[in-house]
């Protein structure tokens, strides 16, 4: 039904690296929060709450195939937050890695990875299209990926 | 893991051609096997055809919104041409097929008047347009499978934008 194989070490990794992206952003949303006020702190406490439920999703993933979910970091670096602006602005880059790293899960060839992975990758796009105040043409798609257009 | 659907569809060509010598009716042209058409080029061809689709909608709201219903739709209406430039960069045809049709789809038919009528048929496209691509992902290639869920995306962050300017 699923394609693929469920043992397939290039979709373990894939699930790693996207659980690695979520505990930089359930770390970091710990850094936005704490800059923020109202409204926006509130939304930022639903966000780093969404990006728990993903890590555990990943982790029980991991678990099932047998492996070692990946551990967070004791630290991360980030960058300086002095600012709501700047709070938000690292929202956005939190959201951005974890969008990445959720397309790598939709190359991923079986099926039930590939739409958790677009699923997220969704959900991702709709928070950072929220701190950012505008929204992306190709959330999470590198600008290398991107064939330059065509004039036609 | 990929399924061999030329197989079979080979198989039915090769006995269908003696059937239609035998008939007697037609020339080279009615013998000549359609040109296969690679799975991923029925996907992005049908991909393509919704976007030109979403920028037709697009273009009959626009023609009939507010200055500040126009400002919000414009950089949504130019992310979607971003996806069509981007999925007709990976149509790669195959030799004697037919071309493709670069004509946009004419005027979609069924645009409500009214402008809050009017955004909440563009947030109802939106969000079919973004399930059908989700509902494409199983049988793509792993690349196109990626394209396909990022312009998902875009596409669902457009929902919140077009109920924002619906509430104005």
């Amino acid at each position: 039904m699923s394609g693929g194989s469920a043992a397939s070490p290039a979709a373990t990794g894939e699930l790693q690296a996207a659980l690695a992206a979520e505990h930089a952003a359930v770390y970091g949303y710990g850094v936005v929060g704490a800059y923020l006020t109202g409204t926006s702190r509130a939304s930022a406490t639903s966000d780093w709450l969404a990006h728990q439920v993903a890590r555990d999703a990943l982790e029980a993933m991991l678990r099932s195939r047998g492996a070692q979910p990946v551990a967070a970091a004791a630290g991360y670096q980030l960058p300086v937050v002095r600012t709501t602006a700047e709070a938000a602005q690292l929202a956005v880059t939190l959201e951005d890695r974890v969008a990445t790293a959720y397309l790598g899960l939709v190359a991923v060839s079986a099926t039930a990875i590939r739409r958790f992975g677009a699923r997220q990758l969704q959900a991702s796009a709709l928070r950072a299209a929220g701190w950012r105040g505008s929204t992306v043409a190709f959330p999470g798609l590198p600008a290398s990926s991107l064939a330059a257009p065509r004039r036609d | 893991m990929a399924a061999h659907p030329t197989r079979r569809v080979v198989l039915a060509a090769a006995l269908a051609l003696p059937l239609a010598a035998a008939s007697g009716c037609g020339g080279a042209d009615v013998l000549a096997a359609p040109p296969h058409q690679a799975p991923d080029v029925t996907l992005l061809r049908s991909a393509i055809t919704a976007e030109q689709l979403m920028i037709a909608r697009y273009g009959a709201v626009l023609a009939g919104s507010s200055a500040a219903v126009t400002s919000a739709l414009q950089p949504l209406l130019a992310e979607h041409r971003a996806h069509l430039a981007q999925l007709r960069s990976r149509l790669v045809v195959p030799a004697g097929s037919p071309a493709p049709s670069q004509r946009a789809p004419g005027a979609p038919a069924g645009v409500p008047s009214g402008q809050d009528a009017a955004l909440a048929y563009l947030r109802d496209a939106e969000q079919t347009a973004a399930a059908a691509l989700l509902a494409r992902l199983p049988g793509a290639p792993a690349s196109l499978a990626q394209l396909f869920a990022s312009i998902s995306a875009s596409e669902a962050t457009h929902v919140p934008v077009l109920d924002q300017a619906a509430a104005r």
